[in-house]
């Protein structure tokens, strides 16, 4: 009988010690809806994270520095108007169709079709083509040379198995299987989904064949959810529900989540927070004007407005117009300090009276930290004797109105990020003459200078001779202040304390892109 | 009965109309609100070019009346296009939030009847005792705050500090539910699993009951005043002086009339909560119509809005049709044409 019951303890022990480890690893986290999963429309922060993890790219920024490295493409090489990558021959798709260069061809030429998401990234390509059975080249219509970084951002879906699926539509592709794709992941990524509702939560569980395997400690299963309200959140977290929460939270709420035992996790270094000036528009059409309003800004008041914790915070301090880590961004250390008796000076050099003009400021009324933000602009203002008022913007009526200089108001209150971690995506929209009057641009910037370093960003030869034009536009936008450059952004999640991502809590293993630390693989649950 | 069935046949017709111009002035509002609905949906980083498509595929660049046109057509055929939120068919979207909805608003309409008109009647035998006192403030707690309030109280309550209730969502991730109607109370019994309805049940009751009680307020509220109104009567008090038993008379001839005003304000407030509902949506994560109704207003869908809104409008016209058909059914005087 003792012997008995030995046994039946021990096979327990055992039994109870095998379910422990084959435990599922379920990761559940939330983001604004709706989750777009159709990788060629993929644009807001939701999407992005399903298509870094169902989908796979050509290349991928380097963790932990600057510069890429091959993913799908096993190399490349190529400058100026032409780029040829050599595939892997050891991936396959999540269906179990081998990858080949042509499914490069056709999810190039798909998202061209369709011409939503981020496909304006490739407006420069001329043509995709298949070259020597397993290698792609592109050909460009004149140089450009963030095109690498840009691939960031070109998935690569199943070609066989989309046109399988293909919906009706106009010509011999119908729909280019967006009805399929909208509820279907085609790609070769970490991840596949197994139910997806846009406005609810997207189930996606490990891929066993991932050409880079994926560790034991990885979730095998995520759990994506939509739209979750701040209270809902809390109280899921609170309850062991919940294991990563949106940027999206209340600073207080956050907080108080730390306080109950979770970390913080953050990811930065691609956007940056602008009060643009509309420089078309009087007094701000001079330029003393202009400095003499960036050098009455405080900039250390505006770290305290966004602070969550003494150590943490939505943004760090700036440098000038490219946020610290990107090309041509001054190193941090140098942070803009406010300068009254500069500022002073600058209003007496203004060709106008500042007590002729009261300057419009206007916050997104979609962004309710905006207008904290500028009632310190204001009172920045009213220290140097400038009248001002603040205006409540709705996002659709400001970003139709920009587009004539009249219209558009003496400030405007933007966060910009650059979608590829290149400068040329965040600065170009914003500086060149050429992209005057658009939401990114609302200064109606009209600088011979800037255009051409601009233009020489997009085409120097090499990194160094990028980066050299980068921090020679950098000097040129502090020294012209077309925008008061705010703060470098930071995104803050909240995270229970056995989820360990590297990339979001280590600046070594970090990535210079925006949501690719979501990249679910590289998690581990302790 | 056959002015029931006059009566019946003249509201369908008339609610037809409403419709047709409720389809009008809403595709005309869409299309007023501020800014670009094609900008908007292709984000701020989409290009000129993009914009330039998207709105030629729109038809936003015709004139308005040929749009309704387009829309008109489409709607006969059971299209309402493409949502520019989810990217699917706004019928697609329909069907899947709908029965959400409708079974967290069914939940609460039986709640506030269940609870609001037995208080009501409570209320009333015992007025101006504590009971009734009691009841009163109950009613008036339940009035006064939105649900909205109500669901985040509850939710501390019951899901934070005594975790007895579930927090979010409309069953555990435990259960894999064949959709087959769309209401998982029904989808789970169709599947034979008791479990997983008893699962839902308990999800559902929370926010149900945060939806409800403005309404079991209202309907408290309002049978109590109609029921002292009526114990007032002098019938009433021939009745009371004739002997009869005194839940014959509460039942019979002080209930059965103090019914109608609350009927009627119970139909609305049951079509009324199908719109109201999304905060309460969108606090316990409930995947449904409304949450879905005011993401497509913030995004100017111009398909989506007018979808939700005409399946509002009609819920709306079918809760006053079944209020009316009610109504006439315990109005003698309706239902015989006097």
């Amino acid at each position: 009988m003792h012997r008995l019951t030995k046994l039946l303890l021990t096979t327990s022990l055992v039994a109870f010690a095998g379910l422990s480890a084959y435990a599922e690893k379920v990761l559940r986290l939330d983001e604004v809806a709706v989750g777009e999963l159709d990788p060629a429309k993929a644009s807001d922060y939701a999407d992005t994270i399903l298509m870094f993890n169902v989908y796979d790219t050509l290349v991928i920024p380097r963790q932990g520095g600057p510069g890429l490295v091959p993913h799908l493409a096993a190399s490349w090489e190529g400058e100026g108007t032409s780029y040829t990558f050599k595939m892997r021959d050891d991936v396959q798709f999540q269906s179990g169709n081998p990858l080949r260069a042509e499914d490069v061809v056709f999810s190039f030429e798909r998202m061209q079709t369709i011409a939503q998401g981020l496909s304006f990234l490739f407006v420069s390509v001329d043509s995709v083509e298949v070259v020597d059975g397993n290698s792609v080249k592109f050909t460009l219509a004149e140089p450009y040379a963030p095109f690498i970084s840009s691939l960031v951002r070109l998935p690569i879906v199943d070609k066989k198995l989309v046109m399988e699926n293909l919906g009706e539509g106009d010509g011999e592709m119908g729909d280019w299987g967006q009805a399929f794709l909208s509820s279907n992941g085609a790609g070769t990524g970490a991840y596949i989904v197994t139910s997806h509702n846009p406005q609810e939560e997207t189930v996606m569980v490990k891929n066993p064949n991932y050409f880079l395997g994926i560790g034991e400690d990885a979730p095998d299963t995520v759990r994506l959810r939509y739209g979750l309200e701040a209270a809902t959140v809390r109280t899921l977290m609170a309850q062991g529900e919940h294991d990563i929460t949106s940027q999206w939270l209340p600073p207080e709420v956050m907080r108080a989540l730390v306080e109950d035992g979770n970390q913080f996790l953050t990811e930065g270094g691609t956007g940056a927070f602008y009060f643009k000036l509309n420089t078309q528009k009087p007094p701000l059409d001079d330029v003393n004007c202009r400095m003499a309003l960036a050098n009455a800004f405080d900039y250390e008041s505006v770290l305290k407005l966004i602070a969550i914790t003494d150590e943490v915070s939505s943004g760090t301090g700036s440098t000038g117009a490219i946020p610290v880590g990107m090309f041509g961004s001054n190193p941090a250390g140098n942070e803009q300090q406010r300068d009254l008796d500069a500022a002073s000076q600058n209003l007496a050099d203004c060709a106008y009276d500042p007590n002729e003009f009261e300057i419009e400021i206007t916050w997104i009324a979609e962004v309710p930290l905006e207008e904290r933000l500028a009632l310190l602009f204001q009172a920045n203002l009213s220290e140097i004797g400038i009248k001002s008022t603040i205006t409540k913007v709705p996002w659709a009526l400001f970003s139709s109105s920009v587009n004539d200089p009249v219209n558009t108001p003496h400030v405007s209150q933007i966060f910009v990020t650059a979608v590829t971690g290149d400068p040329d995506t965040l600065l170009y929209g914003m500086y060149h003459s050429t992209k005057a009057g658009s939401w990114q641009s609302p200064e109606h910037l009209n600088d011979a200078e800037v255009d051409r370093l601009l233009d020489l960003g997009r085409t120097g030869a090499s990194d160094e001779a990028r980066e050299e034009a980068y921090s020679a536009l950098n000097d040129r936008l502090l020294a012209i202040a077309p925008s008061i450059y705010g703060f470098d952004r930071q995104s803050v999640f909240v995270a229970r304390p056995n989820i360990n991502i590297p990339a979001l809590t280590d600046p070594d293993y970090a990535f210079g892109l925006d949501t690719m630390g979501f990249a679910f693989r590289l998690m581990a649950i302790e | 009965m056959e002015h029931v069935f006059d009566l019946l046949i003249r509201r369908i017709w008339l609610s037809l109309l409403v419709l047709v111009g409720v389809s009008v002035l809403i595709f005309l509002i869409a299309r007023v609100i501020p800014g670009d609905p094609a900008r908007i949906a292709l984000g701020p980083n989409a290009t000129d070019e993009q914009v330039f498509k998207l709105r030629g595929e729109l038809h936003l660049d015709e004139p308005i009346w040929k749009q309704y046109g387009y829309f008109a057509r489409d709607l006969v055929h059971g299209d309402l296009g493409t949502s520019l939120y989810t990217n699917r068919p706004v019928v697609e979207d329909i069907i899947q939030f709908l029965p959400a909805t409708l079974e967290l608003v069914i939940a609460a309409g039986i709640l506030m009847v269940l609870i609001g008109l037995p208080l009501g009647i409570i209320s009333a035998k015992y007025e101006g005792r504590f009971l009734d006192n009691l009841i009163r403030v109950i009613a008036l707690l339940g009035v006064s705050a939105p649900s909205f309030v109500w669901a985040v109280i509850l939710m501390l309550l019951f899901a934070f500090f005594l975790p007895l209730f579930p927090i979010a969502g409309r069953i555990d991730t435990d259960y894999d539910i064949v959709r087959t109607t769309g209401f998982l109370l029904i989808d789970t019994l169709l599947m034979g699993n008791l479990e997983a309805f008893t699962n839902a049940l308990w999800h559902l009751f929370l926010p149900a009951f945060a939806l409800a009680l403005s309404g079991i307020g209202q309907a408290a509220r309002l049978t109590r005043a109609n029921m002292t109104e009526t114990y007032r009567k002098p019938y009433i008090e021939m009745a009371d002086s004739y002997g009869f038993p005194k839940w014959r008379i509460a039942r019979k001839y002080a209930f059965k009339p103090s019914l109608i005003p609350s009927l009627t304000i119970i139909g609305l407030d049951f079509a009324a909560m199908l719109g109201n509902a999304f905060l309460v949506e969108a606090i316990f994560a409930w995947p449904g119509l409304s949450r879905y109704g005011v993401a497509v207003i913030l995004r100017k869908d111009l398909n989506a809005i007018i979808g939700t809104v005409l399946i509002i409008s009609a819920a709306f016209l079918i809760a006053n049709l079944v209020v009316d058909l009610l109504i006439a059914i315990l109005n003698p005087r309706i239902r015989h044409g006097r």
